[in-house]
């Protein structure tokens, strides 16, 4: 096919690796399953530095991640990238959803509450019905007692947060429709963001390494 | 009839060490054994052991031959072929064929091709449910008649606890030995790999060892109720095999197999993303494995099973959802044992050998091995000194990968002997 670089998306973890064993071409991971969203994480990154108000490195900056973590390649991504910045991950979500392994040696909680306090960043993250229908949770409205972003939750953090989503969003489920939709959140920035990460990533591959 | 005389071996069995001599082989038996064995009648080939190691050929319980049916991941003629370079004399092959091996006329197809072959013994395992469907019974008296020496659905658990008790009273009735895939379907969901740290990391759903401790729990109940000889199929996980330990200390009719890779490779292996890894249950962690080898030591496991599960290669290239589960390792278990566990000096090798030949004997009832007058012609060779290096390209079995490629092991098998005939001999070329 002679390509120079494929983009691989794949609902399989580990494809975009198994893939480099065949292959001298570049591969850029666009989703492996639940493991990894690389573009993702810098998307979000790259709109938390052009955004949070003051911006003066990721030292110290708090990103909280909300929801179905163990379902999510977004938030493992974050995870890595987050804290190969030098910044601090705090993971919260119910706790079939969030089991101890995740992500060993970063803060886990259960509580909304003391997670969200003083920061940076709040991330709520797609829940998908089907975790009812097999038995994970036992409903959209318990999860949404206790796990929604909303304005009262917001108003913890601290006081520049930014609020943010890797889409779509299940409008008042994960995060309620006046938080979405609201002077906090940067969703629409970050879907704008995906535009220049992707063209740096596709650069850097395609000719920045020549 | 042919006659074979092996002399100059270093001679071991369960009951000891005999020194150096050879052995006299007639009309499938052992004529005569010992100093002077060599004397005598004329042989038609003699080989000089060079002073290797003469044992019984070993036993696995546990080895999937995919025939009928799937004969493009191996046939009778590959597996059994593939099992006699590993120095097994005798195999157990599984039912999970297609169509599955629940009919008498099956097996009694199976025992009759594979008796013309001239390798590894067949001794065919039935299915214990229809297609292994998990519903109704096959016919155990008359699969047992036919020439079926164990009833199981590996490859799938019997999610059914009255049709695994009744399974039981019928195999208790007939003196049949039940072997359990025991693992909760419903804990172990859509799990791929072993659920800990590494299958979070990898984003890859896991499977959690509490499946297979509690399947295991059920099906011991089950043998202590039923008085029928349950034979737990690798066991992989610590928990699992302490739940194996209570059960054995109240006297409940249980026994249990290790394989070779759960005694030798970890989940951490998953870390490469390549599918030749995922099997079931999966690869444990290493506390699981440390716990595995001591109880090697302590003499809880009963048997080393291969459970020998050749794929092609392009299945086992596929995501590792979709990949099937199980490697193709038959050829490789028994220098893999001796180099990672005897020759570390983890473990005795009359221990090694024992998991390989009186142990999975005394699962089945079948008598001991020996090197005795009278006794079957079925012999292995062992070099324990020249060390090779494992070349998937070599193996007989149709599943030419292998996660050992490239490994430096010692202990192969240079001459195998079934029933007084050559099934196996170590090419010269290979052998440099």
């Amino acid at each position: 096919m002679q390509a120079d670089l494929y983009v691989v998306r794949h609902p399989a973890a580990g494809v975009p690796h198994q893939l480099a064993r065949w292959t001298d071409a570049s591969i850029v991971n666009a989703g492996d399953g639940r493991r990894a969203h690389p573009t993702q994480a810098l998307l979000d990154a790259y709109t938390f530095r052009n955004r949070f108000l003051g911006f003066d490195g990721f030292a110290g900056k708090r990103l909280v991640i909300v929801g179905d973590v163990v379902h999510s390649r977004v938030a493992r991504s974050n995870v890595e990238l987050w804290r190969k910045l030098g910044g601090e991950v705090v993971l919260c979500g119910p706790p079939p959803l969030l089991p101890p392994e995740v992500a060993p040696g970063v803060r886990h909680t259960h509580r909304l509450a003391g997670a969200v306090e003083g920061a940076h960043v709040v991330m709520a993250l797609r829940l998908q019905r089907e975790r009812m229908t097999s038995g994970l949770l036992p409903s959209i409205a318990e999860y949404v007692a206790r796990y929604q972003i909303t304005e009262e939750v917001l108003r913890m953090a601290h006081d520049d947060a930014l609020v943010m989503h890797p889409g779509p969003i299940n409008r008042d489920v994960e995060i309620a429709s006046d938080v979405a939709d609201g002077p906090r959140s940067v969703i629409e920035a970050q879907v704008a963001s995906g535009v220049p990460i992707r063209m740096a990533v596709l650069y850097t591959l395609l000719v920045g390494k020549r | 009839m042919s006659r074979l005389v092996i002399r100059n071996a270093h001679l071991l069995d369960g009951a000891g060490d005999h020194g150096t001599g050879g052995v006299r082989l007639e009309d499938g038996r052992i004529a005569a054994v010992g100093t002077g064995a060599d004397q005598g009648a004329e042989a038609e080939t003699t080989i000089d052991a060079g002073g290797a190691l003469l044992t019984p050929a070993f036993l696995d319980l546990h080895a999937h031959l995919r025939e009928p049916g799937q004969e493009v991941k191996e046939d009778l003629a590959s597996g059994l072929a593939a099992a006699a370079a590993g120095g097994f004399g005798t195999v157990v092959s599984m039912a999970n064929t297609t169509p599955t091996v629940d009919e008498p006329g099956l097996v009694a197809e199976l025992v009759q091709k594979a008796g013309q072959l001239g390798q590894a013994r067949l001794r065919p395992a039935a299915a214990l449910s229809h297609g292994l469907r998990g519903e109704t019974l096959t016919d155990f008296a008359a699969l047992q008649q036919a020439g079926a020496v164990m009833i199981t659905d590996d490859g799938i658990p019997v999610a059914n606890g009255r049709l695994m008790r009744s399974a039981c009273e019928y195999a208790a009735e007939l003196g049949l030995v039940i072997q359990t895939h025991s693992e909760d379907p419903t804990l172990r969901g859509d799990g791929v790999m072993n659920e800990g740290e590494v299958s979070q990391e990898l984003g890859l759903p896991g499977n959690p060892d509490a499946a297979e401790a509690a399947m295991v729990f059920r099906d011991c109940e089950i043998a202590r109720l039923t008085g029928a000889r349950v034979h737990i199929a690798h066991v992989t996980s610590k928990r699992a095999l302490q739940v194996v330990e209570h059960f054995k200390a109240l006297g409940a009719p249980v026994t249990c197999e290790v394989t070779p890779h759960h005694l030798t490779l970890t989940d951490a292996a998953l870390r490469s993303f390549d599918p030749v890894f995922k099997v079931a249950p999966p690869l444990r962690t290493e506390v699981d494995v440390a716990y595995l080898r001591d109880a090697l030591r302590r003499g809880v496991v009963d048997s080393i099973g291969t459970d020998h599960a050749p794929h092609t290669r392009a299945e086992k290239e596929r995501d590792l959802m979709s990949a099937p589960f199980g490697l193709p390792n038959i050829e490789v278990a028994f220098p893999l044992l001796y180099t990672r566990l005897v020759e570390t000096g983890e473990l005795e090798l009359p221990a090694l050998l024992a998991l390989l030949q009186d142990g999975p004997a005394r699962v089945m009832g079948w008598s001991s091995p020996r090197l005795e007058v009278g006794a079957p012609a079925d012999l292995v060779l062992l070099d324990l000194e020249t060390e090779r290096a494992v070349d998937p390209r070599r193996f007989r079995s149709k599943a030419r990968f292998s996660p050992w490629a490239g490994e430096r092991l010692r202990g192969w098998p240079t001459l195998t002997v079934v029933g007084g005939n050559v099934a196996y001999r170590l090419e010269a070329e290979a052998a440099a």
